[in-house]
């Protein structure tokens, strides 16, 4: 909206420039704040386990110790793990993106008996902490074979379950299209599954692309669930075969610190792609009018 | 007359098919793997159980223990209540505040944004020691910072989470720093603003503030209810940052509902009695989600009922 | 986002294809042991060794071992034993066997012992009385010891010779701790830089403290004790020990230790210090350049007992009611053969760990001082009781009401009421779910 003020009054650019260099000066401060648990973690990563442990170097590393991260990839079938996680994060991610967006459409926009009790249902199944129903759960999937494969962790995104925030939360987004837009599309004779397929989904695109972000953040770093409901050690993902360089009885934490670096980097780099399209939905997105 | 009445029953009947089809994969999933451990733990809650033998069943016992004799109980609820109370509007105003700075058009913005994620993919290590380094009493960065501040009022240096009337505060301020979170909801939400709106305001020589309050911040509402009501599902669940930073100290300052669930089912091994706090937790949330909904239609811009 | 959409699902479909894995095909059974040397850890190379050569002697069962990481193990093993599928064999903690064995999840070891006509039956004599009395319930064993720890007096000598001491000064009793530890403090300006001891560093225990004097925690019917004379000295022992300084000023002292991520020990900023055997393992494996001793922790003046919490791993062959005896068969012999001489001199080597067999482990200690003089303080280890009522009597329930009296927002006499109040009204509510 700057860029836009800026067009409207030329005369402002001076102004503006002042605002930019304030805005800048705000955003630096907090940032350092925000990235110094990150510097941590490396600097960590990259020091000796002697220097960890008498504390000869207080935050930087005297040499860099770059071959931590190859012990890290080395000593774990790494790229085992990586398919492994590649296969669940995937899978989850396309299960979620379609339980939770038609649900969220069924939430939102259709008149249907029961609605509102089922959205109430949907909200408690978020109130309860998942240790309690851990037990049942396994036990349930025990029962019905699922135990010694990948099922527990990929099925369920694709009925819905772990959706339900992503379910409240596109209900929302979807709610705040116009409903002028579908009303018209079925005047010129669309169904609903048009509308949700070609209005809905399309207008949703930054609130898709944050689950997107969402689901692929919780699969990628979930180690619990791959701990308790993997059976067969050829199955773990990465984020669970790198718990190995937990703490152990003397344990390193420069490793433990390089393995966590080597978690944080998929993310970050998503991150960084995922929120582009917000810019985009700035300038592009023009037919919402 | 008459012949229009059947249409839009039908209509109706069809809508109620429609809707029923597009919830299904959810609705299926929740019967079918959703229901079974979900009715379980209501079960287990009625019982004995130390997850080694079969649950005994006793009634309403553990409910009757937890209200009327048990000090912690009510200690940990009441922990939870100040959390809760203060972290969400905290929380909504600086996730909002910093997505409204982090909307603008500026070199470098990626990069910002990048930068304030940074904490929800940390490693939670990493994060409790720059926190526990940040809020030390006598050589951390902040009451380095307020030092002045100390001297012109005299007083002696805070001692944040060490401090039992401070350390529930100092663990809110801890939690604000992974707002960007809730942040990209609303980058998210603020995409979907037609920018029409935007252009007509200027024309009309609208001055930002008067485009955020009038424009953007109602627009946001619905984002905005969705964090509340999330916040309010997690900040009663609240667990992870007292167990890594205070260890629910000093004495039991920051011992929170879920972490003494926690230590219920794992220190004591009482899996009946935690079911049983679980399904207070939910009972009582519900109630505050469901008074939240109501008031939601007062609150919340929604463009259909606009 | 079309595009996007493509690419995921021709991913899916990737993903999918490769995901049907094939399933190997063997003769034997499998017997399923779980341990805590996960792919990646140090000693999972050993680990798999030890497990292969047991594969190999006989041809009857394949033991397939599954390694986790010690912050998961505890977890990924009780939801399966509560579901029942838990492993053949896995180690728990030794402290609870009881609770298990009463419950009906692990085999009788007596039993299979008493059915075992074989040459290789386990060797009770090579076990330490006091860990097989924890693996006992109503005369049977239900478990076996499997690793042995203790805590021990860590000390200095480099600190030592600085201040004109040598291995005869190292202290024998509390006030001898006390006056040799004076000797060490060094603060500057409101910080303290260096320290002689304090009984809350390192890996000690307020019941460890208690235990020297010949008190205890608990009576014999369990109920809470701690209303009593000698527990106030011993807590105030405790919190006075460094009275010269402020609690603000040791818990600054020990946080910038933790903060830096270094070991309090290892770069001289105390003393000495009361720790396990892991601290040996660290301090090996860092390659830390000090010279150290170590000796019995310290006892009160007069009538002192030499005693230190020792906990343990015990090894247990998990019952999951399905009735097979090929397979139970199976699990006892892998873990008849996880308690031999030479499995045990293996696992300690694999894990760092000090393991139960007594004869292994003087075999093991060699010319190691260190490891030796550990191992004797062993042999004055004691576990701590399983209270039903309050499994972790130690932990959650005592260290609110501990910390506090450390702190000083509750007098010493005041957290020991306020902890006894708190864990009868345990005691009560517990009896009413009975």
């Amino acid at each position: 909206m700057t860029e836009a003020l800026g067009r409207v009054l030329p005369g402002l650019r001076h102004r503006r420039r002042i605002r930019n260099a304030l805005l800048h000066l705000v955003l630096l401060t907090a940032s350092v704040a925000f990235t110094f648990p990150f510097l941590w973690m490396l600097f960590t990563a990259l020091k000796t386990p002697a220097e960890l442990l008498q504390g000869t170097a207080a935050f930087f590393p005297s040499v860099p110790q770059w071959s931590n991260f190859v012990t890290a990839v080395t000593v774990i079938p790494f790229f085992m793990y990586l398919m492994n996680s590649l296969i669940v994060v995937v899978l989850v991610m396309l299960g979620t993106l379609f339980s939770a967006t038609t649900a969220a459409y069924a939430f939102a926009r259709l008149e249907w008996r029961g609605r509102d009790v089922w959205f109430v249902v949907m909200l408690a199944t978020l109130m309860i902490p998942i240790q309690v129903i851990l037990i049942p759960t396994y036990i349930l999937y025990a029962h019905i074979g699922w135990l010694g494969t990948r099922l527990p962790l990929i099925v369920p995104a694709f009925f819905g379950g772990g959706a339900a925030f992503y379910i409240f939360m596109l209900r929302q987004f979807f709610k705040g299209i116009p409903k002028e837009l579908s009303e018209s599309a079925i005047i010129d004779g669309a169904n609903h599954f048009q509308i949700f397929g070609r209005i809905m989904l399309p207008l949703s695109k930054p609130a898709l692309i944050t689950v997107m972000l969402f689901t692929f953040m919780g699969a990628w770093n979930d180690f619990f669930g791959p701990l308790i409901f993997l059976s067969n050690p050829d199955h773990w993902t990465l984020a669970l075969g790198l718990r190995a360089f937990q703490l152990q009885f003397g344990g390193r934490f420069d490793l433990m610190m390089a393995a966590a670096i080597l978690m944080v980097i998929p993310t970050l780099l998503i991150f960084f792609f995922a929120q582009k399209s917000f810019i985009e939905g700035i300038t592009f997105t023009g037919i919402k009018g | 007359m008459k012949k229009r009445a059947q249409t839009l029953s039908r209509m109706k009947r069809q809508e109620n098919l429609i809707g029923y089809l597009f919830a299904s994969p959810w609705i299926t999933g929740l019967i079918l793997l959703g229901a079974f451990p979900f009715l379980a733990s209501f079960y287990i809650s009625f019982t004995n159980y130390n997850m080694l033998s079969f649950p005994r069943f006793i009634g309403l016992t553990n409910y009757r223990i937890l209200l009327s004799s048990d000090t912690i109980f009510w200690r940990s609820l009441g922990n939870t209540f100040y959390h809760v109370s203060i972290a969400i509007p905290l929380g909504i105003v600086l996730g909002v505040g910093l997505a409204l700075l982090l909307n603008n058009k500026v070199y470098g913005m990626s990069v910002y944004r990048t930068m304030f994620y940074l904490p929800n993919v940390v490693s939670i290590v990493a994060m409790a020691l720059m926190w526990l380094w940040l809020f030390q009493p006598s050589f951390g960065l902040i009451n380095e910072v307020l030092s002045p501040v100390y001297r012109l009022l005299d007083i002696e240096p805070l001692r944040w989470h060490q401090d039992a009337r401070l350390a529930k505060f100092s663990l809110i301020l801890m939690g604000l720093w992974a707002v960007g979170g809730p942040m990209v909801i609303y980058l998210a939400q603020m995409q979907d603003i037609p920018n029409a709106l935007y252009e007509s305001a200027e024309i009309d020589g609208a001055s930002w503030v008067r485009k955020t309050v009038s424009i953007t911040l109602p627009l946001m509402t619905p984002s905005i209810f969705f964090n509340f009501i999330m916040g309010l599902i997690g900040g009663f669940q609240v667990f992870t940052i007292a167990y890594i930073m205070t260890s629910g100290g000093p004495g039991r300052a920051t011992y929170y509902y879920a972490y003494y669930l926690f230590d219920t089912m794992i220190s004591d091994q009482n899996m009946g009695m935690a079911s049983a706090m679980a399904w207070i937790l939910l009972v009582l949330v519900l109630i505050v989600t469901m008074i939240a909904l109501r008031l939601n239609r007062y609150v919340v811009y929604l463009g259909e009922e606009s | 986002m079309r595009t996007i959409i493509a690419t995921i699902l021709i991913l899916g479909t990737l993903a999918i294809s490769a995901g049907c894995s094939r399933e190997e095909k063997s003769e034997a059974l499998t017997i399923q042991f779980w341990h805590l040397n996960p792919v990646g850890s140090p000693g999972f190379s050993q680990m798999r060794g030890i497990i292969n050569a047991f594969n190999e002697r006989q041809e009857a069962y394949f033991v397939r071992g599954t390694g986790f990481s010690f912050w998961d193990y505890w977890d990924k093993l009780s939801v399966a034993i509560s579901s029942r599928t838990a492993p053949d064999v896995g180690y728990r903690t030794i402290d609870d066997v009881v609770a298990r064995a009463s419950n009906g999840v692990l085999h009788n070891i007596s039993e299979l012992m008493r059915n075992d006509t074989s040459q290789n039956n386990i060797d009770l004599g090579e076990f330490r009385e006091s860990q097989l009395e924890f693996a006992t319930w109503q005369g049977d064993l239900w478990a076996m010891p499997f690793s042995a720890t203790t805590r021990v007096l860590y000390y200095n000598l480099d600190m030592f010779s600085e201040v004109g001491l040598t291995e005869a000064d190292v202290p024998r009793t509390w006030s001898e701790l006390h006056r040799v530890a004076k000797m060490f403090d060094r603060v500057e300006g409101n910080t303290i830089t260096r320290l002689g001891f304090d009984p809350t560093y390192g890996n000690t225990h307020y019941h460890g403290w208690l235990w020297q004097t010949g008190l205890d925690f608990f009576d014999d019917e369990l109920n809470p004790t701690l209303d009593t004379q000698g527990h106030l000295d011993v807590l105030e022992w405790i919190i006075g020990f460094n009275s010269d300084f402020s609690r603000g000023q040791l818990t600054a002292f020990g946080e910038a230790s933790e903060m830096l991520g270094i070991n309090v020990f290892a770069s001289e900023r105390v003393a000495m210090i009361v720790d396990t055997d892991g601290l040996y393992q660290t301090l090996k494996q860092a390659d830390a350049q000090i010279t150290y001793g170590v000796a019995p922790i310290p006892v009160p003046d007069e009538d002192g007992i030499r005693v230190s919490w020792g906990s343990g791993f015990s090894l247990e062959m998990f019952d999951n009611g399905a009735g097979d005896e090929f397979r139970r068969t199976g699990a006892w012999e892998l873990f008849k053969y996880l308690l031999e001489h030479d499995a045990q001199i293996a696992l300690a080597d694999a894990n760092g760990w000090i393991m139960g067999h007594r004869s292994a482990m003087m075999e093991y200690a060699g010319g190691d001082p260190i490891l030796q003089a550990i191992l004797e303080e062993i042999d004055y280890a004691v576990d701590k009781v399983f209270v039903p009522y309050a499994p972790s009597w130690h932990g959650a329930d005592w260290f609110p009401y501990y910390t506090e009296a450390l702190d000083g927002t509750l007098t010493p006499s005041g957290a020991l009421a306020a902890a006894r109040a708190h864990l009868l009204q345990k005691r009560a509510n517990w009896e009413a779910t009975r």
